[in-house]
């Protein structure tokens, strides 16, 4: 997985433009995250499904033997990859054998993790993204920068004129218009391709089955048409029984839009039976490891991996809001990024994200599997500090600051200092401070302080 | 490898202490409408149409008059003979409309439940897509639906709960993306015998 996350702050402040189209898009589906959550008894589904998910992780080796042989059983072949490189084997294997010159793919962070479309690309083999914003960000030769909306970022304007750029389509064209064009393209790629590659919601091991949920139906094209039907799941993403299935599907679709359920779910259990018309030939499942073990056995970040990926903690974010996904460097943004990056790249690569959130606690609320991100950021940060991977400026400032602050003669003195300071004086480069100056006007001090008040009576 | 992964998990697993599964989430609203009420009010919310009809006679009028719009169909497998539609058969790539027939349906999310045996190009490529569901197959929650699939023989099923949709394209929303654009369920209180 590559990472970029050490221009985070850099990116950050420069991310005004796309701040219009991603606070808008995250508002809203918080709203509806909202408003969804209020017509049934959430609080009892987060708890549930916190409790499915705990157990699931604490046997995790049963449950995946329990899907391999069920799997099995049901005429999957079921690969098992510690790494991108075992990806990448299993998948050229599966290339070499059936001549698979076209793919296509539906919406999969992990395949964005595994880096699944290089691979493709160096092997010759045509790779089309069929998920709408996937299919734009592909054209624009950018990743997803929201797991749900993958291409929030982009205003109407923006993507008018990429269609009317490469598909000659009028400038003022309506939605509609782009959609169909997409339709067209993508609907002969559908019907001629040899692959298709997803990942996977969920996959339950009690009977075998991987579940997916879309908009669109391009998912259901892509595991439907294709002789070949390739699903990339991580080891995390296991569900105990069938009977926990009905339950995921509702709430990860109330947390990631706000529906009752996504207009589409496909529910996989192998390849096409006798007396069936159509469906694939050939059904894979690849179980991905990828550093998921190594964040398993973290006494302290281990909960992160009940993650459902339904990006409602970006819509909840506050700094996600302002920046968009892009700025965080990494497939993963907002807090569960944060949180899950260190874990499957290192916190080396992975600084300084855990260090970008102010902790208001807004994910932790919104997450539909109650994983506590605040307290595992606080986590991250603790071991950055005693790894000396935190910014060294910033502890020296905090330093400083805890010794005035604990002071009381020391910090008023300072104050009336401050306060005494003619304009030009208080712009003294200082570690921290500066960036934050940069796009913020410098605030002006009261005419008198709180001390002050304090002594003389508030009125 | 294989092995090395089911190792790995297990040192990860060695000190920490196991959690009971908390057994099945009942998502069942108390005081919601009776079943049949629910998934119509769930369906339109999502975008799709509702017909309801007392037999197969009232449907077989409607479907009928609603074909006269269109120049061909492709049918699902398992269509009852007097539900068909009466237009040329066409692949489902050149069809103008789908007909299937839904295996259940849940009320509170507006969900069909389609099986593969039914035929997924049917479901999936038409621009219309008409499933007919049996009144005595709608029940209230997904859960329940579900329940009655944990042993089935298709390769797949899906759960089609509105139209094909998405608002990747600058937040707006557009109908008919990849798959239908138009979903109706046309709902048979009384299903033809066989």
């Amino acid at each position: 997985m590559k990472i970029r996350s050490r221009e985070y702050p850099a990116r950050a402040r420069q991310s005004g433009d796309v701040r219009e189209s991603v606070t808008g898009a995250t508002l809203s589906f918080d709203a509806r995250r909202r408003a969804a959550f209020a017509d049934v008894a959430a609080e009892d589904w987060r708890h549930w499904a916190e409790g499915v998910k705990t157990h699931l992780l604490t046997h995790l080796d049963r449950y995946l033997e329990e899907a391999e042989t069920r799997l099995t059983a049901n005429g999957a072949q079921v690969h098992w990859a510690g790494s991108q490189e075992d990806v990448h084997r299993v998948l050229s294997a599966i290339i070499a054998r059936r001549g698979v010159r076209r793919v296509v793919k539906g919406k999969s962070m992990l395949s964005e993790e595994l880096e699944v479309n290089e691979l493709l690309e160096r092997r010759g083999v045509e790779v089309l993204e069929t998920d709408l914003g996937e299919y734009i960000l592909q054209l624009l030769d950018q990743p997803p920068s929201h797991i749900v909306g993958p291409a929030i970022h982009l205003s109407l304007d923006e993507i008018r004129q990429l269609y009317h750029d490469v598909h000659g389509t009028r400038l003022d064209a309506a939605p509609d218009e782009l959609a169909r064009v997409s339709r067209e393209i993508l609907r002969e790629a559908f019907l001629a391709a040899d692959m298709g590659i997803t990942g996977g919601n969920f996959l339950v091991a009690e009977t075998g089955t991987v579940a997916l949920i879309e908009n669109e139906g391009n998912i259901r094209l892509t595991t439907s048409a294709p002789a070949v039907h390739v699903a990339l799941v991580g080891i995390e993403k296991l569900l105990p029984r069938w009977s926990d299935l009905a339950g995921f599907l509702q709430l990860t679709s109330r947390a990631a839009t706000g529906q009752p359920v996504g207009n589409y779910v496909s529910m996989i259990q192998g390849p096409k039976t006798a007396g069936e018309r159509d469906g694939p030939e050939e059904v894979h499942v690849v179980l991905v490891d990828n550093g998921r073990s190594r964040v398993l056995a973290d006494p302290e970040v281990w909960e992160a991996l009940r993650c459902v990926r339904c990006g409602a903690c970006l819509n909840a974010c506050p700094v996600y809001r302002q920046t968009g996904g892009h700025a965080y460097g990494a497939v993963y943004s907002g807090p569960i990024g944060s949180v899950l990056n260190p874990g499957l790249a290192g916190l080396h690569a992975a600084m300084p994200l855990p260090f970008a959130s102010s902790l208001c606690g807004a994910c932790a609320d919104a997450c539909p599997v109650r994983i506590p991100i605040p307290e595992l950021l606080l986590s991250w940060r603790r071991r950055a500090v005693d790894e000396g991977l935190a910014s060294r400026g910033k502890g020296a400032l905090l330093a400083a600051w805890t010794a005035v602050a604990t002071r009381p003669g020391l910090y008023e003195a300072a104050g009336r200092l401050l306060h005494a300071l003619p304009d030009a004086a208080r712009r003294v480069p200082l570690p921290v401070v500066n960036g934050w100056r940069e796009v913020r006007a410098d605030p002006q001090p009261a005419r008198d302080s709180f001390r002050k008040l304090w002594r003389e009576g508030i009125e | 490898m294989r092995r090395r992964i089911l190792e790995r998990v297990r040192q990860a697993l060695r000190d920490r202490p196991a959690v009971p599964h908390p057994g099945v989430l009942d998502t069942a609203v108390p005081g919601a409408p009776p079943p049949l009420q629910q998934f119509e009010a769930s369906f339109r919310a999502a975008g799709g149409e509702v017909h309801r009809f007392p037999d197969a006679d009232g449907a077989r009028e409607w479907l009928h008059a609603f074909a006269g719009q269109f120049g061909s169909v492709s049918h699902g497998a398992d269509i009852p003979g007097p539900l068909a539609l009466p237009l040329p058969e066409a692949p489902a790539r050149e069809a103008a409309v789908g007909l299937s027939v839904a295996s259940a349906a849940a009320a509170q999310s507006g969900s069909l439940v389609l099986s593969s045996r039914g035929g997924r190009r049917t479901q999936l490529l038409p621009p219309v897509h008409i499933v007919l569901v049996d009144a005595a197959s709608v029940v209230a929650t997904l859960g329940e639906a579900l329940d009655a699939f944990r042993d089935h023989d298709a390769s797949a099923l899906a759960l089609h709960s509105g139209p094909s949709k998405s608002a990747d394209i600058g937040q707006v929303m557009v109908t008919g993306v990849h798959g239908p654009g138009r979903v109706i369920a046309v709902v048979l209180d009384a299903w033809p015998r066989s």
